[in-house]
């Protein structure tokens, strides 16, 4: 009870801290969602009342005063429908002017007077609070009377940047359970999180140095370059999010809470398919369940569940932002026709998977779609990759800081090959063999890691969707 | 026993975090010797009647082995490269905990500048600074908005990135130092003179700001609490910096606080100073030559005014600094 108090405030006190404009939003969210849940449950309660009085109809009681509660109940019905679409469309209305906005102020420069800044992880809570909104309405779970529970589960702010995006009826198991502190919770925790500081420091920090050469550059660096810089950028990408998600559950975990995995070695996916079970589970798996299933999912015509999977991945790509629209398109294509691309052969299937993945992160790199398809263009049309590895030292990184980033790149490899014999040896070490694992960690962040002047440490990549 | 082994740990990682802050600091031995100016000075024998604060404009320019050679004044200069007026306080200040000197001439330049300049001058002056009330005080004054105060307790933080950038240096001055100054000035033999100057610039203020103010009222008042003479000087140089406002305004000050001010630009005839020969960047700064003579030329005044020892008759004294005298001369030459 205390942890969650102390939560809340900490919450709060950051999403201020940011701004109080942030805090607006969020309570806006978290007021609507939660009246509306309140009134969707207690029009629900009717249902009951309904059944009742349909058994009576059944045994051939009809009278005036059923047929009220049975027009009554529709009418309920009709309320609750009602009032879950308005409550979805208002927050999500919100989302997309955002979205929109943003794309316009960096293409056309719209309303340049004022700096439109999305509020701090609307993306993450817009996406949260509908999946309550919607799990109440379907009887999933019931709504949450205490407001300040509600509260918590849409502010918890580790989950405050980068997300993941969590459901309620997990998240009130884990947040109001009876907590307590928990040595061995402290060092998993404490591994985790150095591990996820390892891969956001060491590895994407570095990379970034490189991309960072190699795409404010577009005349100077394309074809060979562009490539580079687009399987860089998987790496980049893979490192800087999957670290990020790394500490908000080691962070978790040291309170006593688990979260969800969002990433399970996705680049050992040997389709686009696979990868999109193995990378951001929780935005693909609230896709599946608030987007894709009420399109009609699979239980329909093959041409329909195709048109299904495409608008799923275009609305992935709009939560991106706009500038994502068409790489959401070519992901929902290659997941829907990717089977052509397929071989006997394990690593070659992994090898394409990754090679797509990485070209498409390339709508990612570049500010936008017309440069990206142009950069994609020039691996095929300039590809000069003589000059690109004679090039490769003044991209940034000399001789000493590519031999720690190929040594970084390589441990991550082996981790996401070998993770589970890795963490449950970890998990079996005696108390000192944890706190060398901890004390070697933080050293290799401490002194390999990109940070200090110059380096903004709390950003990550996807805290800007 | 059941802790004895991850206690054993722990104090292994913590022997290799010491060593890795040691290691990846930088030493100032042989490149940027101006980063060891502020720690000689706890290596010194402290019993010094003169002391000078400020910028390279007091450790380039004076000399206290010529004081000492001259009229037998013991004297130590605590300058640092850009040393600002609140970093002026605090070095004295911190001073005054080991010795009480009769004399403090401060140099005015600082008084240009109200705020942080660079985070790399204030890493000169306060890494190499020992902990105490002065360095904490120090190091919130002079933060950029870019620096922390945690990357000043663990240099780690600051200087990880140095492991691609050792050298031998590194290695062999891990555990030891050794003094690049002869009490706190820095010889520079080099001769540039005079070509070019920098065109004047217009300033939409010529008034020094509150705070410069406050810190020089803080120094004059920690001297007038230790019984010091506190002198003003502003170092010779034909860079066009020093605008007649800003001279006004230092001449107020030091007559409102019955303070000696003196403005060696205006003496470099008197002095003897040639920018032919005497300075080592173009006029900026005076090299040994122009030193030489600045120091000659103020010790004269220092004994007169202010009723200095001649050291050279103390036995204890004389020993050291006739030894250092030796080491001087040596590298002079």
């Amino acid at each position: 009870m205390l942890i969650n108090i102390l939560l809340l405030i900490l919450s709060i006190g950051i999403y201020a801290k940011f701004g109080i404009s942030n805090l607006i939003y969020i309570l806006f969210s978290t007021i609507t969602t939660y009246i509306a849940a309140m009134v969707i449950e207690r029009k629900k309660i009717n249902k009951g009342n309904a059944l009742y009085n349909v058994n009576n109809v059944n045994e051939g009681n009809k009278n005036n005063e059923t047929i009220e509660v049975e027009a009554k109940n529709n009418q309920n019905k009709k309320h609750r429908k009602w009032i879950l679409i308005l409550t979805i469309a208002i927050n999500a209305c919100i989302l997309i002017a955002i979205k929109i906005l943003i794309f316009g102020q960096a293409k056309y420069n719209l309303l340049s007077t004022t700096n439109i800044i999305a509020p701090l992880g609307i993306s993450y809570y817009t996406l949260q609070v509908i999946s309550y909104i919607v799990d109440v309405y379907k009887g999933k779970i019931e709504a949450e009377k205490n407001f300040f529970k509600y509260l918590l589960y849409v502010m918890y702010f580790p989950y405050l940047f980068i997300g993941p995006i969590t459901r309620y009826e997990d998240m009130k198991k884990e947040l109001f359970k009876k907590k307590s502190i928990k040595l061995e919770n402290i060092y998993n925790g404490a591994i985790r999180i150095l591990w996820g500081l390892t891969k956001k420091f060491v590895i994407a920090g570095r990379v970034g140095i490189l991309i960072n050469t190699i795409a404010t550059d577009t005349s100077n660096y394309k074809g060979s370059y562009a490539l580079l810089a687009m399987l860089l950028y998987s790496v980049q990408l893979y490192a800087d999010f999957s670290g990020g998600i790394d500490i908000v559950i080691g962070g978790s975990k040291m309170l006593g809470i688990n979260l969800k995995e969002n990433f399970d070695s996705p680049y050992l996916s040997q389709s686009i398919k696979e990868f999109w079970r193995r990378w951001h589970i929780a935005l693909s798996s609230w896709l599946k369940d608030y987007i894709y299933i009420p399109l009609g999912g699979n239980r329909c015509s093959k041409i329909r569940n195709k048109i299904n999977v495409i608008i799923t991945f275009v609305i992935s790509g709009f939560w991106h932002g706009i500038n994502y629209l068409l790489w959401g398109l070519m992901h929902g294509l290659l997941v829907v026709y990717g089977k052509i691309l397929k071989t006997k052969w394990k690593p070659l299937n992994i090898l394409i998977t990754f090679l797509l993945v990485s070209v498409l992160w390339s709508f990612f790199i570049w500010p936008d779609t017309i440069t990206s398809l142009q950069m994609i263009q020039s691996i095929f049309t300039n590809f000069n990759y003589v000059e690109m590895f004679t090039n490769f030292q003044n991209l940034g990184l000399n001789l000493e800081n590519i031999i720690v980033l190929i040594t970084s790149v390589l441990a991550l490899i082996i981790f996401d090959i070998k993770k589970d014999k890795i963490i449950n040896k970890i998990k079996n070490y005696k108390l000192e063999g944890k706190i060398a694992v901890i004390g070697t960690l933080a050293l290799i962040v401490l002194v390999f890691g990109i940070y200090g002047i110059g380096f903004n440490v709390s950003e990550f990549i996807y805290s800007k969707f | 026993m059941k802790y004895i082994k991850p206690i054993v740990v722990i104090i292994i990682f913590i022997l290799i975090f010491i060593f890795l802050n040691k290691l990846l600091s930088p030493k100032y031995m042989t490149d940027l010797v101006e980063g060891n100016m502020t720690y000689e000075y706890y290596k010194e024998d402290k019993k010094h009647e003169v002391i000078f604060i400020g910028d390279c404009e007091v450790y380039a320019n004076f000399s206290p082995m010529v004081l000492y050679e001259e009229e037998g004044i013991t004297s130590y200069v605590r300058g640092n490269s850009q040393q600002l007026i609140w970093q002026s306080y605090y070095i004295l200040k911190e001073t005054l905990k080991y010795e009480t000197p009769k004399v403090v001439v401060f140099n005015v330049n600082s008084m240009r500048y109200s705020e942080p300049v660079s985070e790399a001058y204030n890493r000169l002056a306060i890494d190499k600074m020992k902990w105490s009330k002065e360095k904490i005080g120090i190091i919130k004054a002079s933060m950029t908005e870019e620096e922390d105060f945690l990357s000043y307790v663990i240099p780690l933080l600051r200087y990880h990135s140095r492991f691609d950038k050792l050298t031998s240096e590194d290695f062999e001055y891990l555990f030891k130092t050794k003094n690049s100054m002869y009490n706190g000035f820095l010889i520079n033999k080099n001769v540039k003179p005079v070509e070019s100057l920098p065109t004047k610039r217009r300033l939409s203020t010529y008034q020094f700001k509150g705070n410069c103010y406050e810190y020089l009222d803080k120094i004059t008042a920690l001297c007038r609490e230790n019984n010091i003479k506190l002198v003003l000087i502003k170092a010779p140089s034909v860079y066009p910096y020093w605008y007649d406002e800003y001279e006004k305004q230092i001449q107020e000050y030091a007559a409102n606080n019955n303070l000696d001010y003196y403005n060696f630009k205006e003496k470099v005839e008197e002095i003897g100073i040639d920018y032919s020969t005497d300075t080592y960047d173009g006029g900026l700064h005076l090299n040994l030559n122009g030193a030489t003579k600045l120091s000659k030329y103020f010790s004269k005044i220092l004994k007169e005014k202010y009723e200095l020892i001649d050291y050279r008759n103390d036995e204890r004294i004389s020993n050291i600094y006739e030894e250092k005298l030796k080491q001087y001369i040596e590298e002079i030459n």
